[in-house]
């Protein structure tokens, strides 16, 4: 026993926690290549949400972020600066959670309908979809990327931590 | 004995969260100089210069008629004009015409008896032209224009009218293309945006073509 948990234990959660980031790993792959394999769809899509009116800053947001989830996915797979990757996925969910909520606010208003039967294409990835599975969807990815955060399931990792703590 | 683990533990978090943070923003700076260099490796990338949207597009039209479910009724208040409406007012500002399926079906048949002089422009992707088109259509993605104007240029300053066409709905690339050929010097008033587009056409069960442009593979629509 070590830390107040039996070793068992321990060895469970840690597997756990590999399958978690090789399954988040695998989403953020399919979801970024989906969109980075259909450019053009994916950028009608981001413009519909009304970001810019700037041509440069909407191409440059629809180019790179496709790929930028791609990488993110990789990383995850690999297992390299994990905690990082998971913190920076996190942090991107949350803006990407609200606009797509807001949208779907619109919609209600402008369609007259309960919010769980709003369904449209959001740009995510995954085409056309009723918001509130939408939404538990986000939240799960976003719940994976804190499990993470926790620090564990080291093993089968390439490079846990970019970062190592200073020597005592 | 208790408070002394408690300071040791503190600065250690800190320095963790820091290094964590840290960590996050190597990987969002590599990361984003990945993403652009794939964009640009990409065959399919997208140009970040390029205006991909010249038209004016009203945003709230189209969200909300990208979302009507089949067959759903949409409560609008009387005085305000319907998508439709609205669709076809901006097309005049723009100095573009908007026709419905019986003009389009009739400038088909023109278009047999009098080849280059009524033609169709298919402004869809060519995964969804090779996968079926108005019979005799050209293709001419306005998202990679540069690939399709030595075809299509020619043809359309030698035609009399032109028919634009996309998925129809909420689909607003054959009025992307219509401008983008207007603003090359073809007259606005040759220009006629077919605005049920291909899901119309396919509706009235008329005949498509698959593959190459007269490659002879015709069949009815829904077959």
């Amino acid at each position: 026993m070590k830390n107040g948990q039996p070793s068992w234990k321990r060895a469970y959660v840690n597997m756990l926690t590999v399958l978690a980031r090789w399954l988040l790993g695998a989403a953020f792959i399919y979801l970024g290549l989906n969109k980075a394999l259909h450019p053009v769809e994916f950028l009608k899509l981001v413009r519909q949400y009304d970001l810019t009116q700037d041509a440069l800053l909407l191409n440059s947001i629809a180019a790179a972020l496709p790929w930028f989830e791609a990488f993110c996915g990789l990383l995850l797979l690999a297992g390299v600066a994990v905690r990082g990757t998971a913190l920076t996925l996190a942090v991107m969910l949350v803006p990407f959670t609200l606009l797509v909520f807001h949208r779907a606010l619109l919609l209600q208003a402008a369609l007259n309908l309960p919010f769980c039967a709003v369904s449209f294409d959001c740009g995510c990835g995954t085409g056309e979809e009723f918001i509130c599975r939408k939404l538990l969807e986000n939240f799960a990815l976003f719940a994976l990327s804190v499990w993470l955060l926790a620090g564990h399931g080291r093993q089968f990792s390439l490079w846990f931590s970019l970062l190592k703590p200073p020597a005592p | 004995m208790r408070d002394h683990s408690i300071q040791s533990t503190v600065p250690t978090r800190r320095g963790a969260v820091g290094r964590i943070s840290a960590e996050a923003a190597l990987v969002a700076v590599v990361g984003i100089v990945f993403a652009f260099a794939a964009d640009w490796i990409s065959p399919r990338g997208l140009a970040l210069a390029r205006n991909y949207f010249p038209t004016g597009t009203n945003h709230a039209v189209r969200v909300a008629a990208s979302a009507v479910p089949p067959g759903r009724i949409i409560s609008t208040n009387s005085a305000s004009p319907s998508p439709a409406q609205q669709l076809a007012t901006r097309m005049q500002q723009e100095g573009l015409q908007l026709i419905g399926d019986h003009r389009a079906e009739q400038l088909f048949h023109d278009s047999h008896l009098k080849p280059g002089v009524v033609v169709f422009i298919d402004a869809r992707d060519e995964e969804h032209y090779q996968a079926g088109h108005i019979p005799g259509a050209y293709e001419f993605d306005p998202y990679h224009p540069e690939k399709y104007f030595p075809v299509v240029l020619p043809v359309c300053q030698a035609a009399e009218q032109i028919v634009v066409y996309c998925h129809g709905g909420d689909c607003d690339d054959s009025e992307t293309a219509a401008l983008l050929l207007k603003d090359v010097g073809i007259p606005g008033q040759k220009l006629f945006v077919y605005g049920g587009g291909f899901t119309e056409w396919t509706n009235n069960r008329l005949r498509v073509e698959t593959g190459e442009r007269n490659s002879g593979n015709l069949r009815n629509a829904n077959q």
